[in-house]
């Protein structure tokens, strides 16, 4: 027996309309002025793939509105693939066989200077969940480390205590990128065998604690194939504009992971192909028109270059999975997942610009901020 | 779908808030408001007078069972005047709710967002049910939230005017982000302007000039009634959207390989 979600969470209410059949009704949730989850269940529904096209343009139309005709770039870089976690999906999870390796502070200084030399100024600092080898003081010394050569540090760790975060973000720690992966609870139950990760909702008050903690912007995301997508994407939708009522100053990111092939051979439970997966982009760009999106390589080259500027914002580039990717100089590890688009930096910037569109690497906003500080929020507010 | 208005633990089953500052006499003032259906009402600290029977709208509106009161600080320049209002105020009405209001211009009323927020803060501690009139600011809105406010009162137009939803831009946006009720006060005229604002989705709207300044302000009160229940209701029922854009020639989405 799960605990139910949370009212502000639940897709319940509005699943049937992601089954709406009602062309009229999908075509005025697209051009809809406000939208909300019943527009969005509506452009979910698989009746609405013949409208693709005008989902695209609209998408397209207010991504240009918000974020210009820019491209902000990142890459991840994996600390640690040691992990005691029972993700069934995942492969790194502690029963896989993998090659497990964890950077030292040499390691991660060459690591660091081959993304810098690359002119990347935004990292995802990776690691598994919380052991021994890469506890918070080792992503403490991580942080510090990237810190003194970039300005956007972002970590996909495990989650953590909010004084944890806070020390977090005084080493220089600006986001946090927590997936809840699903908001099925009975699935989640399934896919997380053991660890602290089977307890949904002490995950579900990670994202609270980060912010609380000072960091301040979020990634939020559900791993496609999960669970009904479009139950996952309504819920995710929920997740975050309640987080944006909620800590307002606090930048929302979403992201569209689709489980990949890895070790172990998980099939997905409810495979997400390319057009629901674009469907799904397009129909949060026109429920969230100011909130970066987020698209990794772990999609073809073929999609992300359809989907950059079409509802995606934001994209990792020549990114590598496994320990030590970059500098070469640490031994094989086994990669998290596989990677589909392997272009270079410039080859992929290239493709942007002949699309139109200008690759950002800088973000200088972090040189002069703060860690936010949340006043306490009166109980009637909660 | 519908549920009742609620601040904190204080339950209004009526949508619209009237003012009573302005009417030509108490017994119209009454009618007026109960006319209106309205649970909460607005009055004036210095139209509390025991002392003489004529200019004491108090005691005739403790009268009226159904109707909850909550004093203003209209006339208060600045936070120290506000906050002493409220107390005040408290101590005559015996009632959580304050309305507050800062305006020092005299001229047009707009309200102090600085001494505004500064006097939010101080009775959100003293346990008071602050609902602060203020621009349709969404930055101020959020800020007043967060310091404990049990609602926000955004303005339509100038007190006064009638010149209805000027700030319906800000509005929408102050509705979206707000996670306390939203009360547009100040600026309306029709009923119709009032059915607007709860179908944007305010969750009530505050009335005065409109109703005391009508011809006939008992029968303006019912048609105000009547506009914020239908307003409320078309929110909830979900109105059909307006726009329908053309949609341009180049393809988006041939990169799409499954895609038919």
């Amino acid at each position: 027996m799960t605990n139910p979600l949370p009212n502000w969470l639940d897709p319940q209410p509005w699943l049937a309309h992601s089954q709406s059949t009602d062309l009229r009704a999908i075509e005025n949730a697209i051009h809809s002025d406000h939208p909300t989850e019943r527009e969005l269940a509506l452009m979910l529904s698989p009746a609405a793939r013949p409208l693709l096209e005008p989902m695209a343009h609209r998408a397209q139309a207010l991504t240009q509105r918000h974020f210009g005709r820019t491209i902000s770039l990142y890459t991840p870089l994996y600390l640690s693939n040691f992990c005691n976690g029972g993700c069934l999906y995942c492969g790194i999870a502690a029963d896989r066989r993998a090659t497990r390796a964890v950077l030292d502070t040499q390691q991660l200084d060459h690591e660091l200077d081959a993304i810098t030399a690359a002119g990347l100024d935004e990292i995802v600092l990776l690691t598994g969940e919380r052991m021994p080898e890469a506890d918070t003081a080792y992503i403490r010394e991580a942080i510090a480390r990237a810190a003194q050569r970039l300005n956007n540090i972002n970590i996909e760790v495990f989650p953590m205590r909010q004084e944890e975060y806070r020390s977090l973000a005084e080493a220089g720690c600006t986001g946090v990128t927590l997936y809840q992966e699903t908001y099925n609870t009975t699935v989640y139950a399934q896919m997380h065998r053991w660890g602290d990760k089977r307890d949904f909702h002490a995950r579900l008050d990670a994202p609270n604690r980060a912010l609380r903690g000072g960091l301040r912007t979020l990634g939020l995301g559900v791993l496609l194939g999960l669970a009904d997508p479009a139950a996952d994407l309504i819920a995710l939708y929920r997740h975050a504009t309640h987080l944006l009522k909620t800590y307002w100053q606090a930048g929302i990111t979403l992201s569209f992971p689709r489980i990949k092939p890895q070790m172990g051979g998980f099939q997905a439970l409810h495979p997400v192909d390319e057009t629901t997966l674009a469907q799904a982009i397009f129909a949060l760009r026109i429920c969230l028109p100011a909130v970066p999106l987020l698209l990794s390589t772990r999609e073809s080259a073929a999609i992300r270059d359809g989907l950059a500027g079409v509802g995606i914002s934001k994209m990792s580039v020549a990114s590598k999975t496994t320990v030590g990717g970059y500098s070469d100089k640490v031994g094989d590890s086994t990669q998290q997942f596989s990677i589909s688009d392997e272009r270079s930096i410039a080859s992929f910037c290239a493709m942007l610009r002949n699309k139109g569109l200008e690759p950002v690497f800088k973000n200088y906003d972090a040189i002069y901020r703060e860690p936010t500080v949340y006043a306490d929020a009166p109980s009637h507010n909660l | 779908m519908d549920t009742p208005l609620t601040f904190q633990n204080e339950t209004l089953h009526s949508r619209l808030l009237i003012g009573t500052g302005k009417f030509a006499n108490v017994s119209t003032m009454i009618e007026a408001v109960k006319a209106s259906g309205s649970q909460l009402v607005t009055v004036a600290l210095r139209r509390f007078n025991k002392a003489q029977a004529e200019d004491d709208l108090y005691g005739p509106l403790t009268q009226l069972k159904q109707v909850k009161l909550m004093p203003n600080t209209s006339g208060a320049m600045n936070a120290k005047e506000a906050i002493r209002a409220a107390l005040l105020g408290r101590e005559l009405s015996q009632s959580r709710f304050i309305k507050l209001e800062i305006h020092p211009n005299p001229h047009h009323l707009l309200p102090d967002p600085i001494e505004t927020y500064e006097a939010a803060i101080e009775l959100a501690k003293q346990d008071f049910l602050v609902l602060p009139y203020i621009p349709a600011d969404p930055v101020l809105a959020k800020r007043l939230e967060q310091v404990g406010c049990a609602a926000v009162m955004p303005l339509g137009a100038a007190i006064g005017t009638g010149k209805g939803l000027a700030t319906a831009e800000m509005i929408r946006i102050i509705i979206r982000d707000s996670q306390v009720p939203v009360i547009v006060d100040a600026g309306l005229r029709a009923p119709s302007q009032a059915a607007q604002a709860m179908e944007m989705g305010c969750e009530a709207v505050l009335v005065n000039s409109a109703i005391a300044a009508a011809d006939n302000p008992i029968a303006m009160a019912a048609a105000f009634k009547t506009a914020v229940e239908s307003g409320h209701a078309a929110r909830n029922a979900g109105l059909m959207p307006t726009s329908e854009a053309a949609v341009a020639s180049s393809p988006l989405t041939s990169f799409l390989s499954t895609h038919d």
